[in-house]
C-alpha cells in the first residue's frame, strides 16, 4: 500500500522572483525482490522501489531532482513532460557513482511517466527503472476522497524479450492477495501509466462498474465514460469512480494472460461505519 | 614410363570433362538455388565490460557479408576482423559494442547481406577469462585437481591389491575393461554432441571415426611390435599397464579440454562437490592403471611415470580447451581418447581370456562392476 497512496510533492520553497521550487532526492539502487514465492529478481530502482517515487508537483512549479546512480551500470531520468533538451536525460548518462541536476518547470498538467534512457533500453525499463509524475493544475484538480497511483508492468525473468508475469505496483498478485479497501460512495481518483515492455498493448477493466477517463490527464472535462480502457508503453490517464453497493469487485487488464500471469487486483467494497 | 602415362590417363579425360562443363555452362546442369545458401559456425563467444565478442567461421559455399547483427532485440554496433567479406571457411571477429548485464540471458541474431538469419545464444553472461599467466596457472591447478592427483590416489591402492589372490587380478582386470568400455563411450557420445555443432564442411562424424580408428589402429599396432620383442610375463603385464595409462591419459585430454573450455566461458561448475565428484571418478583410473601390476614389485619411478601419462595429460588438455578456440580439434582430441581407451579394453580383455576362460561370472561381474562404477561417479560431475 505504501506505493499505492504515496506522493512525493518535494522540499517546497520560495525563488527569489516567488515561484515555488520543489526538490527531490532519487538515487537509483539494486533491489532482490521476491516476485512470486521463492522467486528472487534483481529489480534496477528509484529509491529502493518499483515503480519508483511518485513525484508530484502544480504547473509551473520549478522542479530541481537530484539524482545519484548507486549501480553499477549507467542510468539517467527522463521525464515526459516540457523542458530543454539538456534535461531530457538521454544523452548525458550518469555513470555509476555520479550524480545529475534534472531541472525544469513542471508542465504540462497531467499524468506522465519518467524512466531511465539508457540503452539498451527495454532491458532498464523492464527492471524497474521507471515512475510516476503528477503535474496538478493551479489550485488542483475537483476534490476526491482517495487518491492512487497504478503503473502497469511486467516482469521478464529468464531474459528472452517476453514477460514471465504481470503487475501493477510490480508485484504480481499484489492487489489480489492484499485487496484494497474502500467505502461506498468514496470518490477515487487513480492515476493509471503503462510501463509494460515486449508485449505491445496493456488494459484495465473495472469490474460491476464505470469511471470517468481523462486521458493523459492533461483536461479537466473527461473524455470517455467506460470501463474498460486500453493503453499502450508510455501511454496513461486518470480514472475517477465511486462503488454504490459493498462487495469484492476485481480490476484486471482485460488480456486474460496477463490477469492470470499477475496483473489482477481487488477493490473491497464496505458500507462506511 | 609406361605405368605413368597409364595412370595419367583418366586424368586428362577428367580434365577433359571439367573443361566441357565450364565451357557449355554446367552441360544444362546449371542449376541456381532460390535463396542463397550460406552457413556460419559461432566459434567461440568473448564477453568483455562493454563488448560481446563473436569468433564466425563461413562453412558455406559462397564468400560472406554481414549484414546487421541484433543483441536481444537491439541493433547494436560492431566491428569486424578481418573487414569485408568472409571467404569460404574463412574465420572472422566481430566485436558488438553492448553493454551486457553479468547473469543475464542473451539472444544473438546475426543477418548476412543476403538476409539469412543465424543464431547464438548467451545462456548466463559472465566476464571471459583473460589470456594471462594466473589464467594458466588456474588451468594448471584444475589439471592437477581433476586429472594428475586422483590417478596418483588411485595408485595407492597397490599395496592392498597385492594381498589379493589370482582370481581377485581377474576380477580386477574386467573391472578395469568396464571402466575403459565406459569411458569410450562416454567420450563418443561427447565428441558426437560437439561434432553436431560443427558446420557440414567439417563433417564431424567423418573427424570422430579418424581420430578413433587411428588411435585404435596405433596403439593396436605399437603393442603388436612390442609383443614380438619382448614376452615374458612381467614385461607383458607392465607393458599392458602402461598402455592402459597411455589410453586413459588421451581420455584425460579430451576431459581437460572440456572443463578448460568451460571454464574459459565461466560456464565451468568447479564447486566443491563437482571437484569431489571428478576425483572420486578418476581414483578408479588409478585403479585400472596398476590392475595388471598387483602380482609384481614395480620400481616407485615406474609407477610414477604410469601416474603423469594417466594424469598429466588433464592438464595439457584444460589448456588446450581454455586457448585453442577451433570446435573441430575438441572433436578430434575426444575421439583419439575413445579410440585409445577401447583399444586398451580390447587388449585387457584378450589378455584375460587367454588366462580365465574358466572364470566367466568373475569377467563378467566385473565389466558390469566396472561400468556402473564410472555410472554412479558420474552423477557427482554430470
Ligand atoms: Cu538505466
Amino acid at each position: 500500500m505504501a506505493i499505492l497512496e504515496d506522493f512525493d510533492n518535494g522540499k517546497v520553497s520560495t525563488l527569489p522572483d516567488g515561484r515555488t521550487l520543489r526538490e527531490y532526492w532519487i538515487v537509483s539502487e539494486i533491489m532482490i525482490v521476491e516476485v512470486a514465492p521463492g522467486v528472487f529478481y534483481e529489480a534496477w530502482t528509484y529509491n529502493g522501489r518499483v515503480p519508483g517515487p511518485t513525484i508530484r508537483a502544480t504547473e509551473g512549479d520549478m522542479l530541481r531532482i537530484y539524482f545519484t546512480n548507486a549501480t553499477m551500470h549507467p542510468h539517467t531520468m527522463h521525464f515526459h513532460g516540457i523542458h530543454p533538451g539538456a534535461m531530457d536525460g538521454v544523452f548525458e548518462p550518469v555513470l555509476p557513482g555520479a550524480s545529475f541536476v534534472y531541472e525544469f518547470e513542471a508542465a504540462p498538467v497531467g499524468v506522465h511517466p519518467y524512466h531511465c534512457h539508457i540503452m539498451p533500453l527495454a532491458s532498464h525499463i523492464s527492471r524497474g527503472l521507471y515512475g510516476t509524475f503528477i503535474v496538478d493544475p493551479k489550485g488542483g484538480r475537483p476534490q476526491v476522497d482517495r487518491e492512487m497511483v497504478m503503473v502497469m508492468s511486467g516482469i521478464d525473468l529468464d531474459f528472452d524479450n517476453a514477460n514471465d508475469l504481470y503487475a501493477v505496483n510490480f508485484i504480481p498478485f499484489y492487489y489480489d492477495k492484499h485487496p484494497i479497501q474502500i467505502f461506498i460512495g468514496e470518490r477515487l481518483r487513480i492515476y493509471l501509466v503503462n510501463m509494460l515492455e515486449f508485449d505491445a498493448v496493456n488494459s484495465f477493466h473495472l469490474h460491476a462498474n464505470f469511471f470517468d477517463y481523462y486521458p493523459t490527464g492533461t483536461s479537466l472535462v473527461p473524455a470517455e465514460y467506460t470501463d474498460t480502457i486500453s493503453q499502450v508503453q508510455a501511454q496513461r490517464g486518470i480514472l475517477e469512480f465511486s462503488y454504490q453497493f459493498p462487495g469484492k469487485y476485481m480490476f484486471h487488464a482485460h488480456k486474460t494472460e496477463f490477469a492470470e500471469l499477475g496483473w489482477t487486483g481487488i477493490f473491497e467494497v464496505r458500507e462506511k461505519p | 614410363m609406361k605405368t605413368v602415362i597409364l595412370f595419367l590417363i583418366p586424368l586428362a579425360l577428367l580434365g577433359g570433362v571439367i573443361a566441357l562443363f565450364i565451357l557449355t555452362g554446367g552441360a544444362g546442369l546449371d542449376d541456381k538455388p532460390a535463396a542463397p545458401v550460406e552457413s556460419i559456425d559461432f566459434e567461440r563467444i568473448q564477453l568483455h565490460e562493454g563488448s560481446i565478442t563473436l569468433t564466425i567461421r563461413n562453412t558455406g559455399q559462397e564468400p560472406v557479408n554481414i549484414g546487421y547483427i541484433a543483441i536481444r532485440d537491439l541493433v547494436a554496433e560492431y566491428t569486424v576482423r578481418p573487414s569485408g567479406g568472409i571467404p569460404r571457411m574463412g574465420a572472422a571477429t566481430v566485436t558488438l559494442a553492448y553493454p551486457w548485464v553479468e547473469g543475464e540471458a542473451y539472444e544473438i541474431l546475426l543477418f548476412t547481406a543476403n538476409a539469412i538469419p543465424f543464431t547464438t545464444s548467451i545462456e548466463a553472461a559472465t566476464e571471459t577469462l583473460p589470456i594471462s599467466l594466473s589464467t594458466l596457472l588456474g588451468f594448471t591447478l584444475i589439471g592437477l585437481y581433476v586429472g594428475v592427483l586422483p590417478v596418483f590416489l588411485g595408485i595407492f591402492w597397490l599395496p592392498a591389491l597385492r594381498r589379493l589372490g589370482p582370481k581377485a587380478f581377474t576380477w580386477l582386470m574386467a573391472l578395469t575393461i568396464g571402466l575403459l568400455i565406459f569411458l569410450g563411450i562416454d567420450a563418443i557420445a561427447e565428441a558426437l554432441e560437439k561434432a553436431g555443432e560443427l558446420g557440414s564442411p567439417f563433417q564431424g562424424p567423418g573427424l570422430i571415426g579418424i581420430g578413433a580408428i587411428s588411435a585404435f589402429m596405433l596403439l593396436d599396432a605399437l603393442s603388436k611390435r612390442r609383443a614380438m620383442a619382448n614376452c615374458d610375463e612381467v614385461s607383458t603385464n607392465e607393458r599392458i599397464a602402461l598402455r592402459i595409462s597411455m589410453g586413459i591419459g588421451l581420455h584425460n585430454l579430451g576431459e581437460g579440454l572440456a572443463i578448460g573450455s568451460a571454464f574459459m566461458l565461466g560456464e565451468a561448475n568447479l564447486g566443491m562437490f563437482f571437484v569431489i565428484g571428478f576425483i572420486l571418478q578418476n581414483i578408479t583410473e588409478g585403479l585400472g592403471i596398476i590392475a595388471p601390476l598387483v602380482k609384481q614389485k614395480p620400481s616407485l619411478k615406474y609407477l610414477g611415470l604410469l601416474g603423469l601419462l594417466g594424469g598429466g595429460p588433464a592438464i595439457v588438455g584444460t589448456w588446450l580447451g581454455g586457448l585453442v578456440t577451433l570446435p573441430a580439434l575438441s572433436v578430434v582430441f575426444l575421439a583419439l581418447g575413445a579410440g585409445a581407451v577401447l583399444e586398451v579394453a580390447f587388449e585387457i580383455g584378450k589378455f584375460i581370456a587367454k588366462k580365465s576362460s574358466t572364470l566367466p561370472l568373475t569377467i563378467c561381474s566385473g565389466v558390469i562392476f566396472g561400468m556402473g562404477l564410472l555410472y554412479l561417479t558420474g552423477f557427482l560431475i554430470k
